[in-house]
């Protein structure tokens, strides 16, 4: 009694429209593309928000990746990894904008291949440290190895999934997360520093302060 | 940087492949050769440590951003107001085409259908018409039951009898530049069919204009074998012979109009006498 409305039940949504549609009859339903597909949303947002330089861009840029992949969703075989598909339209459309502004000149340097793996001691890092200041150093981390650490450490994607959405051959995406990695770390140690956290040692003070 | 001294060839290996290590992609036997090689070294272990450590916070730090509700529910707002590609999807269009190919063979089949049925019409109609044509040619042109000076109208109504008199008049005013020079009815030997016989000459020709009852001959209905309606009569023509010939029906009888004139005269006489004769027909019941 309560729930039943005059026009609580029999109020289709639009789509509804569609599915009478008598010739072309879609196939695919809103629904089974949510199903499939709005699970996913947090790790876009998150990616998209940690690679694109502002909240609104990120905001965009996540709405058009699913606008997309409902339009070309009929291609989308079911059983197929939706993650990775829509991962890949980001990327897309990431790197489309990207394309714009940055040109790789930068990217270039930091690959070189004297780049070896020093057997120096990296420096430690700290338990202490702020999610906002492992963002902080985060963003320090040129965007074309951020978005492979992102892709590999928070996404755990495989090197060859990776290779795929970035279509970056597998030894770069190798090199690149290794570098970012690097990157990550020395940000994350300066950080740790301005605590007063010497690299290397673990601390026997930290007890007094809390 | 304090650089570690001991072992640094198995060490700088080792390192090489940490990353990989702790992406969890490399081989099994590379796996456990560097699970070794940390069980004796302190520092590998510690370096290890520290990139699980950073990965660990990047990942703690990643998921502290909550993404925002609203842009969630604007996303399933726009998803629902945006059609999917291509009519939804390529097995709609594969319907569509299956579709398009359905209506092709059906329209074929009806198009050849009524290509049969016109065919067919022709014949019937051609039939039909045959007999004005042969009803013309056995009387008037070589029976040649026509004199050269015209009967008077008394003489020609005589002849018809009170039943079909009164159709003299109307043939004579509907036909302008044809003079009537003889009427009558007449029978064909070995048929009992008759037919009333108007034979008039005009624009350097012997024209007839021949009603006879139609016992069953039924002209196809349909506009692929009409030619012309005129008033509200159906006119259909062939050609047999080396005549043109314009029939129509009229409440049980069949006319028609013979000339070896153009088909498109022939049809031109017929339009203007057809109605008015179908009509005296109808009055005279």
């Amino acid at each position: 009694m309560v729930g039943e409305g005059p026009d609580g039940g029999a109020k289709a949504p639009p789509f509804r429209a569609l599915e009478t549609d008598l010739f072309f009859r879609p196939k695919v339903r809103v629904e089974d593309f949510e199903a499939a597909a709005m699970g996913h949303f947090p790790a876009l947002y998150r990616t998209a928000r940690l690679l694109a330089q502002e909240t609104a861009e990120a905001e965009d840029l996540v709405q058009e990746v699913y606008l997309e992949a409902w339009k070309s969703f009929h291609r989308f075989e079911t059983g197929t990894n939706c993650r990775a598909w829509l991962f890949k339209i980001l990327f897309h459309r990431l790197h489309h904008f990207r394309r714009r502004w940055a040109k790789a000149a930068k990217v270039e340097g930091f690959e070189r291949p004297e780049d070896q793996e020093s057997i120096a001691a990296e420096p430690a890092v700290a338990h202490e440290i702020r999610d906002e200041e492992v963002l902080g150093a985060l963003e320090k981390v040129p965007v074309e190895f951020r978005e492979v650490v992102l892709l590999a450490d928070v996404q755990e994607f495989s090197y060859k999934e990776i290779a795929d959405t970035l279509k970056l051959p597998l030894g770069t995406v190798m090199s690149r997360l290794s570098r970012g990695r690097k990157l990550l770390r020395r940000e994350l140690a300066a950080v740790a520093s301005s605590y007063g956290i010497k690299p290397g040692k673990e601390q026997a003070s930290t007890g007094e302060s809390a | 940087m304090n650089v570690l001294t001991f072992d640094s060839k198995q060490c700088e290996r080792i390192r090489r492949h940490l990353d990989a290590y702790l992406s969890n992609e490399l081989l099994v036997e590379t796996t456990s050769e560097i699970l070794r090689h940390l069980e004796t070294c302190a520092a590998c272990t510690r370096e290890l440590e520290t990139r699980t450590q950073v990965r660990d916070l990047l990942r703690r730090a990643a998921m502290s951003q909550m993404p925002p509700e609203g842009l969630r529910l604007s996303i399933e707002r726009r998803l629902r107001e945006t059609r999917p590609g291509f009519w939804g999807g390529s097995r709609q269009l594969n319907w569509a085409v299956a579709l398009a190919g359905i209506a092709v063979i059906v329209l074929g089949g009806m198009v050849a259908q009524e290509w049969v049925r016109a065919q067919r019409g022709r014949r019937i109609v051609a039939g039909v018409l045959a007999l004005g044509v042969s009803d013309h040619i056995q009387c008037a042109i070589k029976g040649h039951n026509y004199p050269q000076v015209a009967n008077p109208p008394e003489v020609l109504r005589k002849k018809l009898g009170p039943q079909y008199a009164g159709l003299l008049e109307v043939v004579h005013q509907n036909l302008p530049g044809f003079e009537v020079l003889e009427a009558h009815i007449c029978s064909i030997p070995g048929s009992s069919r008759k037919y009333v016989h108007f034979i008039t000459r005009g624009r350097g020709t012997i024209l007839s204009v021949i009603l006879t009852k139609n016992d069953g001959a039924q002209l196809p209905s349909g506009g692929a074998f009409r030619s012309v309606v005129a008033g509200n009569v159906n006119l259909y023509e062939a050609h047999e012979q080396g005549m043109n010939v314009a029939g129509f029906e009229s409440r049980g009888y069949l006319g028609f109009v013979v000339s070896d004139l153009d088909r498109e005269v022939t049809l031109q006489i017929a339009d203007q006498l057809v109605p008015p004769l179908n009509a005296a027909l109808q009055a005279a019941g």
